[in-house]
């Protein structure tokens, strides 16, 4: 039944009328998903400390799970006989997978890739092993999330040289590997990833490479790994203007709220990180203005809530005074900021929807940049990026220029 | 604090009715107190717990303890609405107590003139005086009397007279500066001595009418798993001996985690209000309470154990609720082997499953036991509770998880040899 149907439908719906933003819906297997979208990590099955029902309340609509954690557990044959992981860990709606490539670079220090795959020695019996485009295909499709990424060649953002260009050569060379494995091309849709690292030539043969591949979206990856965030949105601008319209783009693993306003203005739809749900394990909320570290002494007797305008369960109960005491001491207070974290992001991306929709994005930029930054001059690169998509910021006349080329992380 | 009593019988325990404050509803007996941990349901927040709790008695009674919450007293003191509303639980009764009933509370501290508070810092000496302050920082609607009940069924005769001694003394500065719009308990200690119950007792009931609305009885455990341990024929008797001597009118608290089958026996003799630290400490150790409460349940073979504990391997691939027929949130929506998996994971998710199960389990018990109590069938609730239809004594302790997730358990599916 709906076999007909292809497991995901993407049409834009409205489209910013100065910037690249869009508006976009993705059907789903599992739900629709309204864009531009963030998605919470939940890396083992869990978003951790917060039920699926509190996250459908919230109105999240696609979670993402991590392929390496979860092959290790609960492992293939499991999730398999559970009949994938929806029903394993009782989440209805969507669900995306990355392709255990990227971990287990950033996790296993003897990682080495060549061209049959990741090579690596197994953490538990120190054993060699070996993860190929294949395998990790086999794995996504036990998981079976609505969207998969393909096993690609992941090289520090930061390296230069002919190994950038190997190693986007190998990503495209993967992504046939991976389209031929892949088994469930009736409910699950491949990603492929644009690499290239810092180099436009490069991001940009890699682009139109992958469009030759039938596909139902792109992802772009290879950032947000402490490059410079100069060359940071050059990269995602100019792999944003050759992509096709009519594909969804997700640029993989950003979530800080300043990179996700920029990077939606330059016509990006799905968005991951780790930083909202981790931030809240160590007793931090976030606002407009930044994050609060409720850990701090100013809040011990702050009887208000964290932002009186969030409707989420933690601001509708809960003082900062109160958070201020059990944060990082009690373990529901990890429920409670992840919730309220999450909610935040959620709402984010709601809001920056439908100012697309009422096209009255660039407005919206310029008050959240306003918001977000206050008294501090707004960094140079956020500057440049909007203004490569003509949203123009005004000059701040009382505040110093040249500020902050990395993202701002704490406001005290 | 207002108790009423409706009906009693020598077999059965008694029921009654509480109404804490002026416009609370009234909180049946037999009564499971909420155990917190600083204020909170142990992993659950507000909204969760809320869930938990719908199709209960609206309002709950919630068991805060000093030793989780004193870092708090200064900020309640600029705080101007109700305790409960500070800790994100509106709408319900406050008890405050000295000592947290889920974690074992350590010996020694006790002086002629302080009571130490075991708190996550490190130890502090509470004076009467400072801990009257601190009881009206808190502003609970009801508060415990100070008293050194650090005594177990290994405290010696001359240990366990000094603590009656000593909350003697502390007891005169609680009657006499009483904290303003709160209801005081007695404490009851003198460990397993008759002698030092009665003359605990006896002070008690020496105060003029009104100085109290009720008592807690502790001194039998050192909270945390000891009070799993106790033995029936240790505790029951020396509580049916301070029983007999308390005023009928005053509910009986007695907090600690005491195994469902030794609440049904205290609920016999006449206490009324418990506490969740037993559902607590299965959580936390996970272990899923199963016990069956309904005497005419039919239960598959497998089910007939009183607690499932999710740390075994058996569970991995059980694609089916902890308890079939269960209505919690954990067996509506999650199967064993996801509980399995979080345990193996160490996820956060894990025992908050949990904790909803055992609670919902724990009250659903409550709300059978204070049915039978009204029909005088407690006798066979207690018969079905100590064998459940098996044919040897069950057992409900609740075994302390020291398991390590080992690399062996680990999935290999992932991991292909090199090719």
């Amino acid at each position: 039944m709906g076999s007909k149907i292809p497991p995901l439908t993407y049409k834009v719906v409205a489209e910013c009328s100065v910037s690249k933003a869009r508006a976009g819906l993705m059907m789903l297997r599992h739900s629709e998903v309204r864009t531009p979208v963030f998605m919470p990590v939940g890396t083992q099955g869990t978003l951790k400390g917060v039920l699926p029902d509190q996250l459908i309340e919230l109105d999240c609509q696609i979670l993402l799970g991590n392929t390496y954690h979860l092959g290790l557990r609960p492992g293939i044959e499991t999730l398999q006989r559970a009949g994938g992981l929806h029903n394993f860990m009782g989440w209805p709606r969507a669900i995306l997978t990355d392709s255990g490539g990227f971990q287990m670079v950033s996790l296993l220090q003897l990682a080495e890739i060549d061209e049959r795959g990741v090579n690596f020695r197994s953490p538990f019996d120190n054993s060699e092993c070996m993860l190929t485009p294949e395998h990790s295909m086999q794995i996504q499709n036990a998981i079976g999330a609505d969207i998969m990424m393909q096993l690609d060649d992941v090289v520090k953002t930061t390296t230069t040289g002919p190994r950038v260009e190997e190693a986007m050569e190998r990503t495209i060379r993967w992504v046939d590997r991976c389209l031929k494995a892949h088994a469930r091309d009736d409910d699950q849709s491949l990603f492929p990833i644009v690499q290239g690292g810092l180099e436009i030539p490069l991001r940009e043969r890699c682009v139109s490479a992958l469009m030759e591949r039938q596909v139902r979206g792109f992802a772009v990856g290879g950032l947000s790994g402490g490059e410079s965030k100069h060359d940071f949105w050059r990269m995602v601008h100019v792999c944003t203007d050759h992509l096709p319209r009519d594909k969804p783009r997700y640029l993989m693993g950003v979530g800080f709220a300043a990179d996700l306003v920029v990077c939606v203005a330059l016509g990006v739809d799905m968005f991951d990180c780790v930083f909202p749900t981790r931030t809240a394990r160590f007793g931090c909320a976030l606002v407009d203005s930044g994050q609060l570290n409720l850990k701090h002494q100013k809040y011990k007797h702050d009887m208000e809530p964290i932002d009186a305008a969030c409707g989420c369960g933690t601001c509708r109960r809960y003082s900062r005074s109160y958070l201020h005491h059990i944060a990082t001491n009690e373990s529901v207070s990890c429920s409670l900021l992840s919730v309220h974290n999450v909610a935040y992001q959620l709402r984010l991306m709601g809001s920056m929807r439908e100012a697309i929709q009422h096209d009255k994005f660039p407005q919206f930029v310029r008050d959240f940049m306003e918001r977000h930054y206050g008294s501090e001059p707004i960094p140079n690169w956020i500057r440049e990026a909007l203004k490569a998509v003509k949203i123009e910021l005004a000059l701040d006349s009382t505040k110093g220029e040249g500020a902050g080329e990395s993202s701002k992380q704490l406001v005290n | 604090m207002k108790f009423v009593i409706k009906s009693i019988s020598k077999n059965s325990g008694r029921l009654g009715q509480l109404r804490i404050g002026k416009e609370s509803n009234e909180l049946q007996t037999p009564l499971l107190m909420q155990t917190t941990k600083g204020g909170s349901i142990p992993y659950l927040s507000g909204d969760v717990f809320d869930s938990v709790c719908k199709g209960q008695q609206q309002q709950q009674l919630l068991q805060l303890t000093l030793s989780t919450m004193d870092q708090m007293a200064e900020s309640l003191v600029q705080w101007n609405r109700s305790l409960s509303e500070y800790v994100g639980l509106p709408g319900h009764a406050t008890v405050l107590l000295l000592r947290d009933p889920c974690e074992t509370t350590p010996a020694g501290g006790n002086d002629r003139d302080v009571v130490p508070l075991f708190t996550r810092r490190g130890k502090e000496s509470l004076t009467a005086t400072r801990y009257l302050e601190l009881v009206s920082s808190f502003a609970p609607d009801v508060y415990q009397g100070l008293c050194d009940a650090d005594t177990n069924p290994d405290s010696t005769k001359k240990r366990v007279q000094k603590s009656v001694d000593r909350t003697e003394r502390f007891m005169e500065q609680c009657y006499e500066r009483r904290v303003e719009n709160s209801t005081l308990l007695a404490p009851i200690v003198g460990g397993y001595n008759t002698f030092a119950r009665t003359q605990s007792i006896k002070h008690a009931r020496q105060q003029p009418a009104g100085s109290y609305g009720g008592y807690i009885l502790e001194g039998f455990h050192s909270n945390g798993l000891a009070a799993t341990e106790l033995k029936a024929t240790q505790l029951l008797p020396i509580v049916e001996h301070c029983v007999q001597q308390l005023e009928e009118e005053q509910p009986r608290l007695m907090p600690g985690a005491y195994t469902p089958l030794l609440m049904l026996e205290l609920i016999r003799q006449g206490i009324d209000i418990f506490d969740t630290s037993y559902a607590y400490c299965a959580a936390v150790n996970y272990k899923a309470l199963s016990f069956s409460y309904k005497l005419d349940e039919i239960r598959p073979d497998d089910e007939h154990t009183p607690l499932l504990d999710m740390t075994a391997e058996e569970y991995k691939e059980q694609f089916k609720p902890l308890l079939s027929g269960c209505t919690c949130l954990a067996c509506e929506k999650h199967t064993r082997a996801y509980h399995h998996h979080l345990y193996k994971t160490h996820e956060l998710l894990g025992p908050i499953l949990l904790m909803i199960h055992n609670l919902h389990h724990l009250m659903g018990f409550f709300d059978v036991i204070r049915a039978s109590i009204g029909t005088d069938q407690l006798p066979a609730l207690l018969e079905h509770l100590r064998m459940q239809n098996t044919s040897t004594e069950i057992n409900y302790r609740i075994e302390p998880n020291n398991k390590i997730v080992t690399k062996a358990a680990m999935g290999k599916g992932f991991i292909a040899p090199a090719v």
